[in-house]
């Protein structure tokens, strides 16, 4: 099984260690893991503010690169669910999209793919688990809480592998953090208001860290958090999971 | 040529793929005792309950819900203690001032607690215009939903109907919930076995 | 950057304490929607049903509404077909003038509203009555509905009671208490209803086999409206056809639960002809619907039952408020419904999505109204209405990511932007991120940079 290990732009710039945090946890489970030098983005930022034909050309590079992976896997919900989602409608009349079919978040490729039955990390914290809105109504990672239908949490399952850890959901377990992508610059109030109500629930349930399976849900909270001074720590949820590796 | 024909002209060539109905029935929820969920459900829409006793007359149930009350105003024949009838009053507006109105009821709703009325009278103005409302429904008319309610629907000749679930109510000023905001203050549904 | 609905949110947004109280009183109906939804096991199959009835509908419609109008007549009913507004206003006023009415009860609808009925009924003589608490109030306010569930849902008790005073609905001073304030509009209604010579209702769904029209309220005030005078109009959009009554249990079910979180309205009426001694006109609207239709992208809107699910549900509704929408109907619908109606218009609601896509998962007909936007968003360019600086800078993000060379080396820079002092990266006009947040910092080293050094191991 080959994996094509897809380190998003702004994740790459800013968040490397999540990077690091995915490379190291899926070559302990045994996985043979390959970083394509010549990736770039997905492509998300520019079709959500509107501008999806300018990501033409990065749909078909994205293909050339990935396609001989048996899975394209990335530390970031919303990024893969562009890919997934998106991906073909761009790619129509152009090529054949087939790393839709293969991408994967990491948080669903552990949890479906390779199921690990027990993980080494160690983390003696209480962590309040962020549910990104891609995540849940893309990929779904969790039930949404609009619709009716037997409750699961695939974040929740594989942080209950953590040694140590405290696991807690605040109110409103789904609700937007007003990231949004350019919404957050082209309706910056709205965009702060929503984000300063998530933190305070978030923080509400006693929560060290607040985790999710995005790091731009994660930036635009910790921006916040830390205009505002506010004494809440941040952590992609791979991170947890490669905790001591 | 009129827009009508226009419009189911132009509905025609703008429809780009025609879509079936859906063919499986939905299993629409029942309950172990519809009767009581009706009743409860009935309840926490606001409105009175009351079984009639077997052979109890009917004067004597709206008299027991209601003992004040001077109009009475019902099509029903074998209310004797009605004062005034929908049937025969020469204006809506006539039965304005009706304290209670009693009308029949032909399906209970167990899941929303709504009472499906036929409105044979002249004048539909009763269900609305009294004060209180009195329904009279027949035990076997109780159903467990909107499916089996919409399958033994009658329709009188006056073409109108209504399905009433509790008093008139509203939320408008700031989300408070108060009861009698246009029509009936409040409702008696009196079950009874045929 | 900003947009008018932007602009108009940040001044909301001004009012903390309105804000806190606005997004707390619609999450609360979603909260009551979704214990409504998970009492009833078969939910999203009533979600799914409902959907595929729609589509099933409006791609029948022709049929269907012939077969509805034809019910009607049979009946003596008096069907009439409007092309646009303009139509429908005329062909109210003609039945209205016809009949020497001066003055017309009303129940709640949106279609008069889109189609600005009222103010045109004014203008020539003819006095309009709202008859829906929360319409009434807006009406002696001069106001437009904030939510097309809970039009006043704005508006404090104070402000309705201090009006009523004025107005002298309401007798004793400074009395504000909502149980008062609605029994004295009971009295002052009830005189309305009375005296006036036609009641003019919407319609929730129109029934093709039967020729019923439904509709649903919970003050009563559509019953009322039909039961004093004696010439009944119903304002109803083609969309509003449902075939028959085993659809219609589905909707009805749906409705009610997913718009307020009850179980049903207090009144779910039937009118399949006027009542003995009366006459009644059914006015079948187009305005633009029928165009609707032929977009590949956008025709879905049409299943819309109007609920409200969707703004109570939505972040940026509920941090906003309606008035922050250019178009009448706000929130997730109202931003496709008004991009549907004029594009050049009401673009500006397009900014006020997050693409959370909650609203897709409650809407009961399965519209997906954030799915929608997205799908707008891609039409601002070749409307001229895209946002410069957003596509500058989507121009430069195609740019970086369409050049694996190029984008190497900004990752090398990016640390550079560091040292950038904050006083310059927080200017509005040329940072808006910097209006809420602190800037992020780039690593010393990017993971590329690091893979390529070989400084990554496997485990």
């Amino acid at each position: 099984m080959k994996i094509g290990l897809f380190i998003p732009c702004y994740v790459d710039a800013l968040y490397p260690e999540v990077g690091v945090a995915t490379y190291k946890l899926l070559t302990s489970l045994g996985l043979d893991v390959t970083y394509p030098l010549k990736q770039t983005c997905c492509g998300q930022p520019m079709a959500n503010a509107g501008f999806e034909k300018m990501a033409t050309d990065i749909v078909r590079h994205f293909d050339d690169i990935f396609r001989e992976f048996d899975y394209v896997v990335a530390p970031s919900a919303s990024c893969a669910a562009f890919v997934k989602l998106y991906h073909p409608r761009l790619a129509k009349g152009n090529h054949e999209c087939l790393t839709s079919k293969k991408i994967m978040d990491v948080v669903e490729f552990l949890h479906d793919v390779v199921k690990p039955t027990s993980l080494k990390a160690h983390f003696p914290h209480i962590v309040s688990v962020h549910n990104s809105c891609h995540g849940v109504r893309e990929l779904h990672l969790s039930s949404p809480s609009e619709r009716q239908e037997p409750l699961f949490n695939k974040i929740i399952d594989l942080l209950k592998l953590v040694d140590g850890i405290t696991i807690r959901e605040p109110e409103r377990k789904d609700e937007c953090c007003g990231f949004g992508g350019m919404f957050s610059i082209e309706e910056p109030d709205v965009s702060k208001r929503m984000g300063e109500d998530k933190i305070e629930r978030h923080m509400a349930t006693g929560a060290e860290y607040i985790t999710g399976p995005d790091s731009s849900c994660l930036m635009h909270m910790q921006g916040i958090a830390k205009k505002e001074n506010k004494p809440i720590k941040f952590i992609h949820v791979v991170e947890i999971l490669a905790a001591g590796l | 040529m009129t827009y009508k024909d226009e419009l189911l002209e132009k509905l025609r060539r703008n429809t780009r793929k025609q879509y079936p109905m859906p063919d499986t029935p939905i299993n629409g929820i029942s309950y172990d005792d519809t009767i009581k969920q009706f009743v409860e459900m009935s309840k926490s829409v606001g409105s009175n309950v009351v079984m009639a006793k077997p052979g109890e007359n009917l004067d004597d149930i709206v008299r027991n819900a209601y003992p004040e009350a001077k109009t009475i105003a019902s099509n029903i024949a074998e209310l004797t203690i009605a004062t005034i009838n929908p049937d025969t009053v020469a204006e809506a507006k006539d039965l304005n001032g009706t304290d209670v109105g009693v009308v029949c009821g032909q399906i209970g709703v167990a899941e929303n607690g709504c009472v499906w009325i036929p409105q044979d009278m002249k004048e539909k103005a009763v269900c609305f215009i009294s004060e209180y409302l009195v329904i009279v429904l027949p035990k076997s008319g109780i159903v467990n939903n909107m499916h089996e309610a919409y399958d033994r629907i009658r329709m009188p000749k006056t073409g109108l109907g209504t399905f009433i679930s509790g008093p008139s109510k509203t939320a408008d000023i700031e989300q408070a919930l108060v009861m009698g905001a246009q029509a009936a203050r409040g409702v008696t549904v009196v079950i009874r076995e045929e | 950057m900003s947009t008018l609905h932007s602009e108009a949110a940040r001044r909301f947004n001004d009012n903390r304490e309105k804000t806190t109280w606005h997004d707390a009183t619609f999450w609360s109906l979603r909260q009551k929607r979704d214990n409504m939804a998970s009492g009833l096991p078969e939910w999203e199959e009533l979600r799914e049903h409902a959907s595929q009835i729609k589509q099933h509908t409006i791609t029948h419609l022709a049929d269907y509404l012939e077969e509805f109008s034809a019910q009607l007549e049979s009946r003596g009913v008096i069907v009439h077909w409007a092309k646009d507004a303009n139509d429908f206003n005329n062909i109210v006023l003609d039945i209205l003038q016809s009949h020497g009415v001066r003055k017309m009860v009303k129940s709640k609808s949106m279609l008069t509203e889109e189609c600005a009925m009222n103010p045109f009924l004014e203008r020539h003589g003819i006095d309009v009555v709202e008859t829906d608490l929360g319409e009434r109030i807006l009406q002696l306010l001069h106001q437009k509905p904030s939510h097309i569930v809970m039009p006043a849902i704005h508006l404090k008790r104070e402000e309705v009671g201090r009006m009523f005073e004025e107005k002298g609905i309401s007798t004793e001073k400074g009395n504000d208490d909502p149980t008062y304030l609605t029994q004295c509009a009971r009295k002052h209604l009830r005189n309305q209803f009375m005296e006036a010579g036609a009641g003019m209702t919407g319609c929730n769904f129109g029934v093709a086999k039967t020729g019923d029209i439904v509709v649903c309220t919970n003050e009563g005030n559509a019953d009322m409206t039909t039961s004093m005078p004696k010439l009944h109009l119903v304002a109803m959009g083609i969309e509003k056809i449902v075939p028959d009554y085993k659809s219609l249990a589905v909707f009805q079910r749906l409705l009610c639960r997913s718009a307020t979180g009850q179980p049903t309205t207090a009144y779910t009426s039937h009118f399949r002809q006027a009542r003995p001694g009366a006459e009644m006109h059914v006015i079948l609207v187009d305005n633009g619907r029928s165009d609707i239709l032929a977009n590949d992208e956008h025709w879905e809107t049409l299943k819309c039952i109007r609920c409200g699910a969707c703004m109570n549900t939505c972040p940026v509704y509920r941090r906003s408020g309606g008035y922050s929408y250019t178009y009448f109907i706000p929130g997730p619908i109202g931003i496709n419904l008004g991009m549907l109606h004029d594009a050049s218009r009401y673009n500006d609601n397009v900014s006020a999505c997050t693409l959370c896509l909650s609203c897709d998962n409650v809407c009961p007909a399965k519209v997906n109204p954030g799915s929608q936007v997205y799908m707008w968003r891609q039409k601002l360019d070749s409307l001229h209405k895209a946002n410069t600086m957003k596509k500058c800078m989507s121009k430069g993000m195609e740019e970086l990511f369409d050049h694996p060379q190029l984008y190497s080396s900004a990752l090398r820079l990016a640390p550079l932007a560091n040292l950038i002092p904050e006083g310059l990266t927080h200017i509005r006009t040329l940072n808006p991120w910097g209006v809420a947040h602190a800037m992020p910092n780039f690593a010393k080293e990017s993971f590329q940079t690091m893979w390529k050094k070989g400084k990554l191991k496997k485990q």
